[in-house]
């Protein structure tokens, strides 16, 4: 690939306590690229992603934006957490706003758009995942499948330049999941640059560019999904998918 | 100013604020004991009673979540044997009076605790053959104590506080005292502060051991 | 024995007058209160050692202590410790805010500790600056699980009010008690005061009650 790259993460590193949650990973994300993170719990894998926009702070390596290694410092953080979204498993919304006053919030409160503009912005992404018609509800009234769209209409309504989803479809009714995912596969289409998390195989399959596969807070192996679903070349690979029940 | 402070007089007379400090201990723990048991038995009769015993008691608590303490003492101590004939001694009037403001907050932390068990509970002991007095005892009570601890061991701070009000009514408890000693000594600076930690040194350990209690066994009581 | 309850009818206005500034102590203290408590409350939460522990001493001194004896306390030491005389009701405001403020600030933190982890997660995920996520996310959020405890701590402090009558601040204790020594009238004065307090409170008692169905988290 000859994009530019996004997300650079080089020897990362990150320690619980004694526990190793990752043990030195790297790896390239390209603009219009989507990475989906795959592996068993407690891998690393949404710990990277917390690394990434800064809920945990590493202990070793470095990760880029853009080519410029992200701050340390909580402020200078928040400059780059801006041109980054990120949709989390319980999706968070505000409970004590409304759905289009929850997607207005990061555009006035951090952009300093004013409150038309950011309704507008707002009404606009509101349609693109199919809930224009909820826009004056509160979260508790919806659905988790409406609620995690409204979460990425949300994080899109910064405009970020990449998208990061921890496990976005991780607690929802098996029924809602399908909603998600296919908002999740527009984006894709649209040449959004994401890293997923998750443990929807075949949307690793059809969507992603590429898959890597963590075990213990490294890679096991990564590659195009034609590689890792149909010709592992690390055993792991093949016993981790063996235990989802996926067979080619 | 500041500068000058002379603890002596508190030194000279710390047989006399020791005393007074056992009058509020002993008053705090007869508070506490009679409280239990009056708040008990009003508790109880609240949720199990008939419709007008509970309606009474309900009236009775309610009453005592709106007169303040000060009020309800110095009404037993000045207007009480005006009605009654009797007077009483103000140690034991402040008595009866902390014991019924107190035993109110006892019945309704119990109603609470009662309330709070899931009715899913009840249905099930009841399923099971028991008898009403069985399924209190046995499957009610059990799980309400534990939730209700924390909130029972509260009422010692509470009585602890509340039997300082006693000295307005001339109960020669740490608070009267410090008061006497405060206007004999011209030292109120002096008297005043150490009374405060004096307080603070009982008062706290208490409240710590309420939090503790509280995280102890807060999980305890989840169903 | 013989009781006349026309005195009360008689004093009709002075306690009218008291019971005016019982409101106004509680109301003001109120008013005090709730900012001094949200002030302790966000600097028990600071990351500076010395700012949070700060807050927690001065919230566990002030629960820790009776509160007629701390009324004593800012009349004698106030005026040593600042250098200023202070009116009756100046200390007495003073005394109850203090008090209030200490439990008004550990309501706060439960209720802002009770926001979840994830609500400040998704608004720095956002870009937002910690106040940003304070204002916007979690104290919001918090006043509704505190608003219950704030209105018990207020049927509270009603009654506390009352305290402060023995430093001489005019309110419904205070001037029930004065007209009692002046007309010797002990019963009847001392019912009155009991009556209107009764009168005064037992609504509030009831609304908190309902507060409490209304907005109380069962969790």
């Amino acid at each position: 690939m000859n994009e530019a790259v996004v997300l650079d993460y080089r020897d990362v590193r990150k320690n619980f306590g004694s526990f190793v949650a990752l043990n030195g990973v790297s790896i390239r994300v390209h603009k219009g690229e989507v990475v989906c993170l795959i592996g068993p719990s407690g891998s690393g894998k949404s710990t990277l992603l917390r690394c990434t926009n800064g809920l945990e702070k590493l202990d070793g390596g470095e990760i880029s934006l853009d080519g410029v290694v992200l701050p340390r410092s909580e402020t200078g953080m928040r400059d780059v957490r801006r041109r980054m979204g990120m949709v989390f498993q319980s999706f968070e919304l505000f409970p004590h706003r409304t759905v289009i006053a929850n997607v207005m919030m990061g555009p006035v409160t951090v952009l300093r758009l004013s409150r038309d503009e950011a309704r507008q912005r707002a009404e606009v992404l509101l349609e693109k995942v199919g809930l224009s018609e909820k826009a004056e509800s509160h979260p508790a009234s919806l659905s988790g499948g409406q609620q995690q769209r409204v979460a990425i209409a949300r994080a899109l309504a910064m405009q970020p330049e990449v998208m990061l989803f921890d496990e976005p479809t991780s607690a929802l009714d098996p029924e809602t999941v399908g909603e998600v995912l296919n908002v999740m596969k527009r984006l894709a289409d649209e040449g959004m640059t994401m890293v997923v998390v998750t443990h929807e195989m075949s949307f690793a399959r059809r969507v992603a560019n590429r898959v890597v596969l963590f075990e213990r807070g490294a890679i096991v192996e990564e590659g195009p999904p034609a590689q890792i679903f149909d010709a592992p070349t690390v055993a792991r690979t093949r016993d981790f998918l063996g235990h989802l029940g996926w067979h080619g | 100013m500041l500068g000058d402070l002379d603890f002596s007089p508190l030194l000279d007379s710390w047989r006399y604020l020791a005393g007074g400090l056992g009058i509020t201990l002993g008053l705090s723990a007869l508070t506490v004991v009679s409280s239990l048991l009056l708040g008990a038995a009003v508790g109880f009769a609240r949720v199990y009673g008939p419709v007008w015993v509970s309606r009474v008691l309900t009236f009775y608590i309610d009453s005592m979540r709106a007169i303040p303490v000060l009020v309800v003492l110095v009404w037993m101590y000045f207007a009480f044997p005006l009605v009654a004939g009797v007077s009483l001694p103000s140690f034991w009037a402040a008595w009866a009076a902390l014991t019924l403001h107190v035993a109110a907050y006892v019945a309704e932390i119990l109603r609470a605790g009662i309330k709070s068990i899931r009715p899913g509970q009840v249905r099930a002991a009841l399923a099971l053959g028991m008898s009403g007095v069985q399924v209190v005892g046995k499957v009610v009570l059990p799980q309400a104590v534990i939730r209700m601890l924390p909130a029972l061991g509260s009422i010692v701070s509470v009585a602890i506080k509340d039997s300082a009000i006693a000295a307005t009514i001339a109960v020669p408890e740490y608070m009267e005292r410090s008061q006497t000693l405060a206007g004999q000594s011209f030292r109120p600076v002096e008297v005043f502060t150490t009374a405060m930690v004096v307080y603070f040194v009982i008062l706290f350990p208490a409240t710590r051991a309420v939090d503790m209690l509280y995280r102890r066994v807060a999980h305890l009581g989840r169903s | 024995m013989s009781f006349d309850w026309g005195i009360i009818w008689q004093h009709r206005a002075e306690l009218a007058d008291g019971v005016a500034m019982t409101v106004l102590l509680a109301v003001a203290t109120m008013l005090i209160a709730i900012s001094g408590g949200i002030v302790l409350a966000l600097m028990r939460l600071s990351p500076l050692r010395p700012v949070s522990a700060a807050s927690a001493c001065f919230v566990e001194f002030f629960r820790n202590t009776p509160l007629i004896l701390l009324v004593y306390w800012a009349f004698y030491v106030m005026p040593v410790a600042i250098g200023v005389e202070f009116s009756a009701f100046a200390t007495g405001l003073a005394a109850l805010s203090l008090n209030v403020s200490a439990y008004n600030a550990e309501t706060f933190r439960a209720g802002i500790v009770s926001i979840r982890r994830g609500q400040s997660e998704a608004a720095l995920a956002l870009g937002m600056s910690r106040w940003q996520v304070m204002r916007e996310v979690v104290l919001p959020q918090a006043v509704r699980r505190v608003l219950p405890v704030l209105a018990s701590t207020w049927v509270s402090l009603f009654k506390d009010t009352s305290l402060v009558s023995v430093i001489g601040v005019s309110e419904l204790a205070y001037v029930s008690l004065q007209i009692r020594s002046q007309t010797f009238r002990i019963l009847e004065m001392l019912t009155a005061m009991a009556v209107i307090y009764w009168l005064l409170g037992y609504p509030q008692a009831k609304l908190v009650d309902w507060i409490h169905r209304r907005y109380g988290v069962s969790e």
